[in-house]
């Protein structure tokens, strides 16, 4: 909402420094998001005196003139001189005082002014017709100004023109504030001073100009629907003359932000500014019948129906568009614009004034479908107030009938089906002070509901005051809005802070909190860093990863994408993490250990909402750190991501955690042999390993890249608060070192298996510390396995015999359990 | 040569060769031939046997004594020589201690989920406790619960990415959705109210999505935190101290805040809070677009309808709720000049913090 200062002064005084008028409207609830000097653009735009007007040597209807702009123009020696121009216009002789454009000047519409030769003569500057300054006009000539106007001062100090306008962002539960009445009342609150509401007086000045027979004679209307249309009243203005509109009419539109067009448009739309109240004007003769008559139906529109709108757009309507029509057609979609083929023009002669109410969910709806928002749509969606809608029509008619030339018809035809009453309300003081923590005087509350528009009575009770609520304000339904407006008026700054009291409450972090957090530290501690990529997914995602389009869920489609490759939701986090790989190499960033813990979304048919499942995520792609002077650097391989899910299983207490290898078909999105599943108790708890090459290349990354995707709410599922706990050992242990050969085929994890069942109670630990492969000395598709083995009792030292007898028997049943050779 | 003689002498030339050793591993080999298994010393002890039984205990009190002098000897000259050897390898072991450690490198916590741990124990440590909401919800949590009912006005202030429905039901307004990212954390709210028993005193952080292309100042998600309070006798001036509790805490001590009114469905009275620029101190500049003040967060009053609508009697219990951009306060305390910054993974950026 654009708020012209000059214009508001007429109905509430403006405090002159307008830096504390803009810091008090952003306290009390406005926002000012701009502040605008017009009569800028009229920059080297001067008054001026012609001296001499002589014939121009080439030309029969070009005068060349000598024109004193006082001090504004000074020769080389510093004294005034008159610039010499060129000017086409016939309607001046010397001595008028005009209007004229120096060199420099920029004129609206974007002409420059610059010094040219016109037919042979030099021309500094242009004598200013009311058209070129873009304040109206009706004809061509220069700007002819009165007698005593001074010579030498800019254009726009000397009209007065330079007015401040405010950019203000109206919250939408005041359609009151989108009008310069409503503003005026803002103000008059904010600072507790009078303001004047012009309506009343614009309303009377209709009796001077009413002429010619009532509109009921020819003009019905017919409400189809009143849930869409509370009242409709109409006007006709005849014997009016379409044309520009006087410069007063034309910078108060243009202030408020719109473009000055014609008379009639313009009144509309400075009624709409000055009272907050749409209207639109229709060409009475393109809605007549057969019979002359105009019979105005307010209905919804058909399915299908079709109206071109004023700005040309064809539009396809539904049933829940309202229109306004004829018998026969649509002529203009109610509440949001009119039609163009009942639009007013050059040639129109008579005006059937609108003046109306329609619901503001089928307004909103209506514009938000068709994708159009217009200072009518953008007022009747946040509620116009019907009960001034005689008044404003007649105020609005007057005017029309002032500038066009025109006159109004005696009477209106006025449909008011729905009559909106005044909210009454109680206010109470004890109440308020209470929850707002203050101590706030009744007679604050009661001046500022008053200003505000409230009538304010007293009660039985002392602390209760009755309210009744004015009707343009549709925000105040309950005690509470009134409870809003007192505060914001008596400054929140006013309110002292305080605490809640603490009783009955603590802070604590929820288990699940909890996992997450050992979860985070525990992955930063393995040396990962944290990120976050989008949680929108690109179609073909699950593809690029080798696997079937749904082989994660059904994609959860997004229907307003912003751009195509974010149409759906993430499904897995690897896509992302794996472009986030892409995106440190290309920028020469090789060592890459990234993790994220996010959301991954998968829909099903016939479900509303998607399913949403906690995910964390990782990959590991080049090395943990360069080469030192003192470490080397170590490639990362699938055993650092396994490594990862190892030190997360310790630090959750995970139990009986198993890796199982992934072959192609479990996990085509990883290189086969390099892929494990990650079990705890039974349950699956996500995989690890190395990516596909083919895969890493699809998303731009270059292999190797490792990676594993882990089910949060399996973790915290399988997580255990704590460990038991095991005696420290107070008898010596054994070691003994030994090595088997077993073919390729036998995992760690069998072996492990069988020498811990084999060991019994006297064996405390395996620990492989040596895989070795030679076809020579250990031979063909067969490895030697090293593992330093640990015998210990918890009651005794054990003798020697009785870790060889154990030994033995471990070495004896390894074996046999595996075909494994002791390596001697 | 008398025995007792040639002892005397086998010490005395011991002795000497026990001084004359350089080094630890010289005086071993003379500790070895004199009184080792095979030593000379050692041999005259074997064959005291042989010795006639008159001179015997001469014989033995000279071997004792050679021994003893012996091994003192020993003794003494190896704790020099060891004494020294140490002194020698420690100053061979010197290091150029300016060469770089040997650290394990730790990873980093992403900034936003960093002022989120931030913000979250400043609550944990007045009694709140964090709940978590999902990012797709339905109209209802995210609009509707919140007194922002179909066509309300407000809707249009967020621009919202709507999720097809399967369903099958049907949206009013064409290319909208019953389903849809949350565009704040506020439905949090409700679910807290409907979830949690009264007194109800949390805050949730997460991801908020809305339709605004990725540029240097917007990404279509980002985070909030939202904060709910519900309890007999909570008061605006509660909310004030809270919030400038809060802000003092994740800001610094010297900073201000400013409570300006404005509007939300939700809440009543509401307002939106600014914290005093922290680079002109209040005084206008570039930063603060010469305000002197920076937006931070949105708040109020919780509206006695939303209260209702959970179940909860307004005439009993008020509270307040806020809601403020963890992404705005990033960019406020570390001056990230480009928001995708944190959606992109370079690693340059993200081992910063």
């Amino acid at each position: 909402m654009k708020v012209s200062l000059k214009w508001l002064a007429e109905y509430v005084d403006v405090p002159a420094d307008t830096k504390a008028l803009c810091d008090r409207l952003d306290l009390t609830g406005t926002g000012v998001e701009g502040v605008e000097t017009l009569g800028a653009t009229f920059d080297h735009v001067v008054t001026a005196q012609v001296l001499t007007k002589e014939h121009h040597p080439d030309s029969d209807h070009m005068w060349v003139c000598s024109v004193d702009v006082g001090e504004l123009n000074q020769g080389e020696d510093g004294a005034p001189e008159p610039l010499q121009i060129v000017c086409g216009a016939q309607n001046f002789e010397a001595g008028d005082h005009i209007v004229t454009a120096m060199v420099g000047a920029e004129l609206p519409g974007g002409v420059k002014i610059k010094k040219s030769k016109l037919r042979g003569v030099v021309s500094c500057g242009m004598n200013c017709s009311e058209r070129e300054l873009g304040l109206g006009g009706d004809h061509d000539g220069i700007m002819i100004l009165p007698e005593d106007a001074p010579v030498g001062v800019p254009f726009a100090e000397y009209a007065a023109m330079t007015d401040t306008v405010l950019d203000l962002e109206v919250t939408p539960n005041r359609p009151d504030c989108l009008s310069m009445v409503g503003m005026a009342r803002e103000v008059g609150a904010m600072y507790q001073v009078p303001a004047t509401d012009p309506l009343r007086g614009d309303a009377a000045k209709l009796e001077a100009c009413t002429a010619g027979a009532p509109v009921g004679e020819s003009v019905g209307i017919a409400i189809a629907d009143p849930g869409r249309c509370g009242r409709y009243n109409a006007r006709v203005i005849e014997n009016v003359k379409v044309g520009p509109s006087p410069a007063w009419l034309a910078e108060r539109v243009a202030a408020a932000g719109a473009r000055s067009i014609n008379n009639v448009v313009d009144v509309t739309n400075y009624i709409l500014f000055l009272y907050g109240q749409p209207l639109h004007a229709f060409d009475y003769d393109q809605l007549k019948g057969a019979d002359g008559s105009v019979q105005v139906i307010v209905r919804p529109a058909a399915d299908g129906e079709e109206l071109t709108t004023l700005d040309g757009a064809d539009r396809v309507l539904t049933s829940d568009m309202t229109v306004i029509a004829t018998p026969e057609r649509a002529v203009a979609l109610a509440g949001v614009m009119g039609g163009l083929d009942s639009e007013v023009t050059e040639g129109t002669t008579t005006v059937l004034l609108e003046t109306a109410t329609f619901d503001r969910a089928h307004t909103s709806r209506t514009s938000r479908n068709l994708g159009l928002i217009s200072e009518a749509s953008m007022r009747y969606e946040r509620g116009v107030d019907g009960n001034p809608i005689d008044e404003v029509s007649q105020a609005a008619a007057a005017l029309l009938a002032e500038v066009s030339g025109g006159t109004v018809r005696p009477g209106a035809v006025d449909e008011w089906p729905v009559h909106v009453e005044p909210v009454e309300l109680s206010f109470r003081l004890g109440r308020f002070d209470a929850m707002m923590g203050a101590q706030i005087p009744a007679d604050f509350v009661r001046d500022i509901l008053r200003r505000l528009g409230c009538e304010v009575r007293a009660t039985a009770d002392d602390d209760v005051l009755a309210v009744t609520a004015p009707t343009f304000r549709p925000d105040l339904e309950r005690e509470i809005d009134l409870y809003e407006e007192v505060l914001r008026l008596w400054g929140m700054d006013r309110i002292e802070p305080t605490l809640p009291a603490g009783r009955e409450r603590v802070g604590v972090r929820r288990p699940a909190e909890r996992v997450r957090a050992v979860l985070n530290d525990t992955l930063r501690a393995a040396g990962l860093n944290e990120t976050m990529t989008y949680s929108f997914g690109e179609p073909g995602d699950a593809e690029r990863l080798g696997l079937d389009p749904d082989a994660l869920g059904l994609a959860v489609e997004v229907l307003n994408p912003l751009n195509a490759d974010q149409s759906v939701m993430r499904q897995s986090i690897l896509p992302g993490l794996l472009r986030a790989v892409a995106y440190n190499q290309s920028r020469g960033v090789a060592d890459v250990q990234l993790y994220e813990l996010g959301t991954v979304f998968s829909a099903a048919e016939g479900r509303q909402k998607p399913r949403e499942r906690a995910k964390v995520a990782g990959v590991l792609a080049g090395a943990m750190h360069r080469a030192g002077w003192n470490q080397p650097a170590v490639p990362f391989d699938f055993f650092d991501g396994k490594g990862v899910l190892e030190s997360v299983a310790r630090e959750l207490a995970l139990p009986k955690v198993r890796f199982r290898a992934l072959d192609a078909a479990d996990a085509p999105h990883l290189q086969p042999g390099r892929a494990a599943e990650m079990m705890a108790g039974g349950a699956v708890i996500g995989w690890v390993g190395e990516v596909h090459p083919l895969v890493a290349r699809a998303f731009g990354a270059e292999a190797p890249v490792v990676a594993f995707e882990l089910d949060v709410v399996a973790l915290e599922k399988a997580a255990q608060p704590a460990r038991p706990y095991v005696d420290v050992p107070t008898f010596p242990a054994v070691a003994v070192d030994q090595a088997f050969v077993v073919g390729e085929d036998v995992t760690h994890e069998k072996m492990a298996q069988v020498m811990t069942s084999a060991g019994g109670k006297l064996l405390e630990g395996v620990a492989l510390f040596d895989v070795y492969r030679d076809e020579e000395r250990v031979g063909a598709g067969k490895k030697s396995m090293a593992y330093a083995l640990t015998y210990r009792a918890p009651d005794r030292t054990l003798t020697s015999e009785e870790v060889d007898k154990a030994h033995e028997r471990l070495v004896k049943k390894v074996c046999s359990a595996t075909g494994a050779e002791v390596r001697a | 040569m008398a025995i007792t003689e040639e002892l005397a002498a086998l010490r005395d030339d011991t002795l000497q060769r026990i001084e004359a050793a350089a080094t630890t591993d010289e005086l071993d080999a003379v500790r070895v031939a004199v009184v080792g298994k095979q030593g000379s010393l050692t041999g005259y002890l074997r064959s005291m046997g042989s010795v006639p039984k008159e001179e015997r205990a001469a014989v033995g009190r000279a071997v004792n004594e050679a021994r003893e002098a012996v091994e003192a000897a020993l003794e003494a000259r190896k704790a020099t020589l060891s004494a020294a050897e140490l002194t020698a390898a420690i100053d061979a072991a010197a290091v150029d201690v300016t060469l770089p450690g040997r650290a394990q490198q730790r990873g980093t916590r992403h900034l936003i989920n960093g002022i989120i741990d931030e913000v979250s124990e400043i609550f944990l440590g007045l009694g709140y406790t964090v709940e978590h909401g999902p990012e797709v919800e339905t109209d209802y949590y995210n609009f509707e619960a919140l007194n922002a009912p179909p066509d309300h006005p407000s809707r249009s202030m967020q621009d919202t990415f709507y999720i097809r429905d399967l369903s099958g039901g049907e949206s009013a307004v064409r290319g909208e959705s019953d389903v849809l990212l949350r565009t704040q954390t506020s439905g949090v709210q409700v679910h807290a109210m409907e979830d949690n028993p009264l007194p109800i005193y949390v805050i949730a952080p997460g991801k908020v999505y809305r339709r605004d292309v990725a540029d240097p100042s917007h990404l279509p998600q980002f985070h909030q935190i939202e904060g709910l309070v519900v309890d007999k006798g909570i008061t605006f001036g509660d909310l004030k101290g809270t919030l400038e509790f809060l802000c003092k805490a994740v800001f610094g001590p010297e900073r201000k805040t400013r409570f300006r009114a404005h509007y939300f469905p939700f809440t009543e009275p509401s307002a939106e809070v600014d914290v005093s620029c922290g680079i002109c101190h209040g005084e206008g500049c570039r930063m603060c677009k010469g305000t002197g003040w920076l937006e931070i967060l949105g708040c109020g009053m919780v509206d006695p309808n939303v209260l209702s609508m959970s179940g909860i009697d307004p005439e009993e219990y008020s509270g307040f709720a806020f809601g403020m951009g963890v992404e705005r306060i990033a960019c406020l305390k570390y001056n990230v000049p480009d928001l995708r910054m944190l959606l992109e993974g370079d690693m340059r950026f993200l081992r910063q913090f």
